[in-house]
C-alpha cells in the first residue's frame, strides 16, 4: 500500500535503462498499482462521504492529512506507471530507429521458447513475449509513423549513421552471406569472409543489420 | 561606423549564396544541438539545401558510367560533399526530433504561441509530434490510465503545485560568440551586466541571450 509497488516498477524501469534487451512486461505489478489507485480513490470517497461536499480542512486537520496522503499516493502511483511505460516505449522507439524489427524478434523468441521446454522456463513466461499486447500495437504504429516521417526526407535517409562521414569509400568484411547488391560500379556478390572496398552509402544498411563489418 | 563594420558588410555580400547557406546550416546545426530550447524551423534554408542535394544526386546519377578519369574524380568530390550535407541535415533533424520527444507538450504549446510566418516546427514535425503524442496517450490509456479515476486521467495536470508538463532547463549555460555588437546584456536574477562586443566569446545562461541568438547577433559554439 501507499506507493510501495509503484517503487518496484520504477526500479524495474531503472534496470531496463541499462539493459540491451527489453525485460518482460510486469503485468502483475502494473495491475496491482492500478488497483491501489482505485482503492485509494474509493477511500477518499468514503472519507469525504459524511461531509456531503462541505469539507473544511482547518476544522478537521486529521482527516485533511489522511486525504492529502491518499491524494499524493495516487499521484505518485500515476507517475511511477507513466515512468515505467515511458522508459519501455523509449526503448522500443530506439529499436525502431536503429532498424531492429522488434516484433519479428519477439516472434523468433517465442518460437524458440516453444521449441525446447528449458528455454521457455528461462527468461520468457507463458506468453513467450516480453511485450504487452498494447506495446506490440504501439511498436507497429510507431514504425508506421516513423516511416511516414522518414518518407518526406527521401534524399537524406534519417536513420543513417550519426557519425560524420570521413571517407566516401570504406573497407568492409562480410560476416554473413548477404547476396548480391547493386552499386554504380556494377553488382557485387557478398559472400561470407570476403572483403570489399565499397561506397559507404551503398552498404550503410547492411552494416547496421550486422551483415558487414567495417574495417578501420 | 568603424572599419570592422565595413568589413563585415563587404564579407556578407561577397560570399555566394551557397557558401552562406552552408554556414547557416552549420550554425543552425550547432545551435540546435547545444541550445536547451527548440529553435525556429529554418524553412527557406532547408528548402534551398534539400533542393541542391537533390540536384547534386541527379548530377551524380547522370554522370555515372562516364569512364573519363577527370569527371570520375569530380564525381567523387561531389559525392563526398553530398554525403557531408546529408550528414548535417540528418543530424540536425534528429537533434530536433530528440527535443520534440523529450518535451512534447511544452514544445507544442510554444509552437501554438509562435508566429505563423516563423513557426517553431515544420509541418512534418508538427504532424510527427501530434501523432506521436496521440499514440502514447492511446498506449497509456490502454495499459492503465483508462482504469484510473476520472480526475487523474489527464496528462497535462498542473494542480498540486507540480506541472506534469516537463520543461527544458532554460538557465543552462551555453558558449556564444558575438557576431555583431549587442551592447549591455543583463542576466536576470543577478546584478551582472555584460558588455558584448563583436568577436567576444562568453559563457552565459541561455535564457539571457536567446533573443540575440535567434536574431543572429550571437552564434552558439
Amino acid at each position: 500500500m501507499y506507493g510501495e509497488i509503484g517503487n518496484k516498477l520504477v526500479q524495474h524501469a531503472k534496470r531496463t535503462q541499462s539493459l540491451a534487451h527489453l525485460p518482460p512486461y510486469q503485468t502483475e505489478l502494473v495491475r496491482a498499482v492500478t488497483r491501489e489507485v482505485r482503492d485509494l480513490d474509493k477511500d477518499v470517497a468514503t472519507i469525504l462521504e459524511p461531509f456531503a461536499g462541505s469539507f473544511d480542512p482547518s476544522t478537521e486537520p486529521a482527516t485533511a492529512c489522511a486525504l492529502l496522503v491518499n491524494h499524493l499516493c495516487m499521484r505518485r502511483d500515476k507517475r511511477c506507471l507513466l515512468a515505467y511505460h515511458r522508459t519501455r516505449t523509449d526503448k522500443l522507439e530506439e529499436m525502431c530507429w536503429s532498424g531492429i524489427d522488434v516484433l519479428e524478434r519477439q516472434q523468433q523468441l517465442s518460437q524458440k521458447g516453444g521449441g525446447d521446454g528449458a528455454g521457455a522456463q528461462m527468461g520468457t513466461d507463458g506468453a513467450g513475449s516480453s511485450l504487452s499486447p498494447e506495446e506490440e500495437e504501439y511498436v507497429r504504429q510507431y514504425s508506421d509513423l516513423l516511416a511516414s516521417y522518414k518518407g518526406q526526407w527521401t534524399d537524406i535517409d534519417l536513420t543513417g549513421s550519426l557519425e560524420p562521414p570521413k571517407d566516401l569509400f570504406i573497407d568492409v568484411r562480410v560476416l554473413k552471406d548477404a547476396g548480391e547488391i547493386q552499386t554504380e560500379y556494377g553488382a557485387i556478390t557478398l559472400t561470407k569472409n570476403s572483403q570489399f572496398f565499397v561506397r559507404q552509402g551503398d552498404v550503410e544498411r547492411l552494416i547496421q543489420q550486422g551483415y558487414l563489418q567495417r574495417l578501420s | 561606423m568603424d572599419i570592422d563594420d565595413i568589413l563585415a558588410e563587404v564579407d556578407v555580400d561577397a560570399t555566394p549564396r551557397e557558401t552562406r547557406d552552408l554556414q547557416e546550416l552549420t550554425r543552425a546545426w550547432v545551435a540546435e544541438r547545444v541550445a536547451p530550447e527548440m529553435m525556429a524551423w529554418p524553412g527557406g534554408l532547408m528548402e534551398r539545401v534539400l533542393g541542391r542535394v537533390g540536384r547534386q544526386i541527379e548530377l551524380v546519377e547522370d554522370q555515372t558510367g562516364n569512364m573519363d578519369p577527370k569527371t570520375n574524380f569530380r564525381l567523387i568530390v561531389v559525392q563526398t560533399e553530398v554525403e557531408r550535407f546529408k550528414f548535417l541535415v540528418r543530424s540536425f533533424l534528429r537533434a530536433r526530433l530528440r527535443k520534440i520527444d523529450t518535451h512534447p507538450l511544452h514544445i507544442l504549446a510554444k509552437h501554438t504561441e509562435s508566429d505563423a510566418s516563423h513557426p517553431l516546427l515544420s509541418p512534418a514535425e508538427y504532424q510527427y509530434l501530434t501523432s506521436h503524442q496521440a499514440l502514447l496517450a492511446a498506449h497509456y490509456g490502454a495499459s492503465f490510465l483508462s482504469q484510473f479515476p476520472n480526475n487523474l486521467q489527464r496528462m497535462d495536470d498542473t494542480t498540486g503545485g507540480i506541472s506534469m508538463v516537463d520543461k527544458p532547463d532554460e538557465d543552462a549555460a551555453v558558449l556564444v560568440r558575438v557576431l555583431r555588437d549587442v551592447g549591455e546584456v543583463a542576466v536576470e536574477g543577478t546584478d551582472k551586466k555584460l558588455d558584448m562586443k563583436r568577436g567576444d566569446v562568453w559563457v552565459v545562461r541561455w535564457s539571457a541571450v536567446r533573443g540575440w541568438v535567434g536574431s543572429g547577433d550571437l552564434e552558439i559554439i
